[in-house]
């Protein structure tokens, strides 16, 4: 399909999307639009560095691929490359979603649910809503210097309800969100919207500000997620590792890093946000233990980190879309569940906090998480409304102390927002778990 | 029918760092064009990345007109506009031999900390034009240098980094600024004492969120926002005029808003010597609510323009930071990642790198805590200022000061 120069190795990423959007403010339709667009990424590299060039001409990458090979040094040893060993080679055509694709799902179709939806919000306290309908069907093409060839198809779509609220002079502003793979898949969502909106009503009538203070934070499965996602699945991104001596000594396989009840995955081979059957190098999606019983076992890699780090490769190279490169980044994290019912994790709780739903969250020395819905816990039940700002965490000491997580499990895919880092934002990630129970947290 | 296109256009050349070594080089052409079509009041819009003839583009948004979205109001006309803000060059093979003698330097004197991230050089070209005689065009070039930095010793992620974004580039500058900086990571210090303490921020990310949502015109008119019901009230510290600011120069996007308006002297105050005198509104937002139009409509190229959030920013009021401490030191926190504002308006905000500084030069490196305040104190009792941003760090850009409550 391309003529490749020699002593170079070479990759290319044609992605073919195909996206809906639908939105409404309170039951006026807003927009409704259908895309379809088609870019491709080009790598080329020599072996001392890399040249990436991204485009809209997908009739142009031969040129692309010329271009760069002329800034590259022909390196006649390519192929003994370390890095270039490690790629994975493969041919697929991996079409899934031939019978059940969204494209195929009239655009009427996908109003109507959504006006449904929208149909059953309503309170005096509601005084305003926006709503959208999305969905995402990406037709990748990975093709390589060292032989692979493979096409897939991955899809998503989902709906996203903001409700805007006030009390007087309590305000609130949150949202509600499910997504999946299949239209089918955001069919009966009637019950969760009841739920989630009944709970945020009661929110804005009866919330407190919180006592800042360290608590014993009970997490919600979402919630449990983010916590996972940011306190410690970017560690697990062995790029921030590459060259540093002190990261290697700190992050060493083998250390005890949690509580020997805590095992921590990431598997790109769960439909939904963080689906990867091939990441965006060619390499299959896989399953991979960053940490089993409290001990790190694994940790997430790009071919070039897995190469650098002498360990296996995990399938965790991602872009944002075809206009950047492959970076290593999560697909779906989450804490494995375990053998306690939530009740009785619940009862064991004198004074403290539940956070159920969360704005946002971030990972850095210090993690945050900051609930949109947040519950005190008082003499083992769950009791008023609080208002936290953030809630916060050292990354090096709070694995170490989660004392419980439930036989509850709930894994969990949303549309709007998505995982940053660096420049790439947004990256669909998949999230959730148990309900986890943190000895200490700050809460502000 | 009228018909109205959005054009971007994003160049870019990038030197990837990783471990102060330049990893990657990536190029950039990025074209995307939107076509809105109106008639009978109706909008109808398409888009597509990649130079797709305007025709096909008709066609398609003229077939959208069907889902009968109404835009019942005039379309700005008869307004040339070109404005150029920069005509900064630099070739890929200069952007690299930059980067080289920059990371050269870092390696040589700076060898306890690794650098990674990126140093680019972009070009925007935005234009909007219209059959009613619009046709606006920002052109824009800058260099931004991001590099993380990390301690050899440290376990986390990064400890800090070197910024700078601007339409020109002083190596000198660059080095008499920053040398100051790194060089405050050997002295390492204890958090001042005291409950409160002046903390400075390069642009208050969390505030201006919060204020974006306090200040739409849709949310105030329902009730959802803080501020619903207080107008023409004096709410704030009387130093503080805040508002819509389309100042290209400043910003680094178009100067006009996505129903193609360009504002008098590129602004509208909102907030004005501390009193709360409007609210930001597109057309139909004016239109619903009865409100001033202030020309806030923002959408993506190829979308239906409405009100979402807008670029607001605080106009200076104070001049040089050492004169206002008058003698004292601060905080300047370098990293604040993940903090809030509660619908109530309390903030709280964990500082995961911090240094401390006597309003010109950086003293330490200070430990991580966390700080606490509130809307009304931030921007009343406790506001210290809003300063013209005194590093050679991102062009035209400010610090702010506040007291805040500090947990250690």
């Amino acid at each position: 399909m391309f003529k490749f120069p020699e002593n170079l190795y070479v990759d290319v990423r044609i992605e073919e999307t195909f996206e809906t959007k639908i939105s409404f403010k309170k039951m006026i339709l807003q927009e409704q639009k259908v895309r379809n667009n088609k870019g491709a990424f080009v790598r080329v590299y020599d072996g001392n560095r890399w040249y990436y060039a991204s485009t809209t001409d997908v009739d142009a990458v031969q040129e692309q691929i010329d271009t760069l090979a002329k800034m590259a040094k022909p390196n006649p040893e390519i192929n003994n490359h370390p890095i270039v060993r490690q790629f994975e080679v493969h041919k697929d055509q991996l079409i899934q979603y031939k019978h059940n694709s969204i494209t195929d799902v009239p655009i009427a179709e996908k109003k109507a649910m959504l006006e449904r939806y929208i149909g059953l919000v309503s309170d005096e306290t509601i005084v305003h809503h926006t709503s959208y309908y999305v969905d995402n069907k990406i037709i990748k093409s990975i093709y390589s210097s060292k032989g692979t060839d493979v096409t897939f198809d991955k899809q998503t779509c989902g709906i996203r309800i903001s409700l805007e609220l006030s009390n007087g002079e309590s305000k609130d502003q949150t949202s509600m969100s499910r997504a999946g793979s299949l239209f089918e898949d955001l069919f009966e969502l009637e019950d969760f919207i009841n739920d989630e909106m009944k709970k945020n009503i009661d929110f804005v009538k009866n919330a407190k500000p919180v006592e800042p203070g360290i608590y014993t934070v009970l997490l919600s499965p979402l919630a449990t997620g983010v916590f996972t996602h940011e306190s410690f699945g970017h560690k697990s991104e062995s790029d921030f590792m590459v060259g540093d001596e002190t990261m290697k000594a700190e992050w060493a396989i083998g250390k005890t890093v949690g509580t020997p009840i805590l095992t921590i995955i990431d598997d790109g081979q769960v439909k939904g946000n963080g689906y990867v059957p091939y990441d965006d190098e060619g390499t299959k999606g896989k399953k991979t233990y960053i940490v089993t019983d409290g001990v790190l076992t694994g940790r997430l890699h790009s071919t070039s980190t897995s190469a650098l780090l002498e360990e296996e490769l995990t399938g965790n190279a991602r872009a944002t879309s075809f206009e950047f490169e492959p970076i290593v980044r999560m697909t779906t994290t989450y804490i494995e569940k375990g053998n306690r019912p939530l009740a009785d994790i619940v009862a064991e709780i004198d004074n403290g906090i539940y956070v159920d739903n969360i704005k946002h969250g971030s990972g850095m020395s210090t993690f945050t998480i900051a609930p949109s819905r947040a519950y005190k816990i008082e003499n083992g039940k769950i009791t008023t409304p609080v208002k936290i700002s953030v809630v916060t965490g050292n990354v090096f000491e709070t694995l170490g102390e989660v004392d419980a997580v439930s036989e509850e499990f709930d894994l969990l895919s949303f549309v709007g927002g998505g995982c940053g880092k660096m420049e790439q934002y947004p990256l669909p990630v998949g999230f959730g778990g148990p309900y986890t129970r943190v000895k200490k947290l700050n809460v502000q | 029918m009228k018909t109205e296109f959005i054009t971007i256009r994003n160049i870019e050349t990038t030197a990837k760092v990783v471990g102060t070594k330049i990893d990657a080089v990536r190029i950039k052409d990025i074209i995307k064009k939107g076509v809105r079509v109106y008639v009978d009041g109706k909008i109808g819009v398409s888009g597509a990345i990649g130079d797709i003839p305007d025709d096909e583009l008709i066609e398609k948004a003229v077939e959208n007109l069907e889902t009968g979205i109404e835009y019942p109001f005039e379309l700005e006309k008869n307004l040339v506009d070109h404005r150029t803000y920069s005509d900064f060059s630099m070739s890929g093979e200069e952007l690299l031999e930059v980067t080289e003698e920059i990371l050269e330097e870092l390696k040589t004197n700076y060898d306890k900390f690794l650098f990674s991230e990126k140093i680019s050089v972009k070009e925007k070209i935005i234009q909007m034009r219209n059959s009613e005689g619009l046709d606006l065009e920002y052109k824009d070039a800058w260099f931004e240098l991001g590099l993380i930095l990390k301690e050899n010793s440290s376990a986390n992620l990064f400890d800090g980094f070197l910024q700078y974004s601007g339409r020109s580039f002083d190596k000198q500058k660059f080095w008499d600024f920053n040398k100051g900086y790194l060089e405050a990571y050997d002295n390492l210090l204890a958090l001042p004492e005291g409950e409160k303490l002046p903390v400075f921020v390069l642009e208050a990310y969390e505030l201006n969120d919060f204020l974006n949502k306090s200040l739409n015109g849709e949310r105030y008119s329902n009730g959802s926002s803080i501020l619903s019901g207080k107008m023409n009230e004096q709410l704030f510290n009387d130093k503080i005029t805040f508002g819509q600011n389309f100042d290209s120069a400043v910003t680094f996007e178009p100067f006009f808003d996505h129903e193609g308006v360009v504002l008098k002297n590129d602004r509208v105050p909102l907030i004005q010597s501390g009193k709360f005198i409007n609210v930001f509104t597109d057309k139909k937002t004016a239109s619903t609510f009865d409100l001033p139009h202030t020309g806030a409509a923002e959408g993506s190229y190829d979308g239906v323009p409405s009100l979402t959030t807008t670029q607001l920013k605080f106009e200076t009021d104070s001049k040089d930071i050492k004169s206002v401490l008058n003698g004292k030191v601060a905080i300047f926190a370098l990293v604040s990642a993940g903090g809030d504002f509660t619908p109530d308006g309390s903030f709280a905000a964990p500082v995961q790198a911090a240094l401390l500084f006597d309003g010109e030069k950086f003293i330490g490196k200070l430990p991580e805590f966390t700080m606490r305040s509130n809307l009304w104190a931030m921007l009343g009792e406790d506001y210290i200022g809003t300063f013209d941003n005194p590093f050679y760090s991102v062009e035209n850009s400010q610090m702010q000061g506040f007291y805040m409550t500090i947990v250690r």
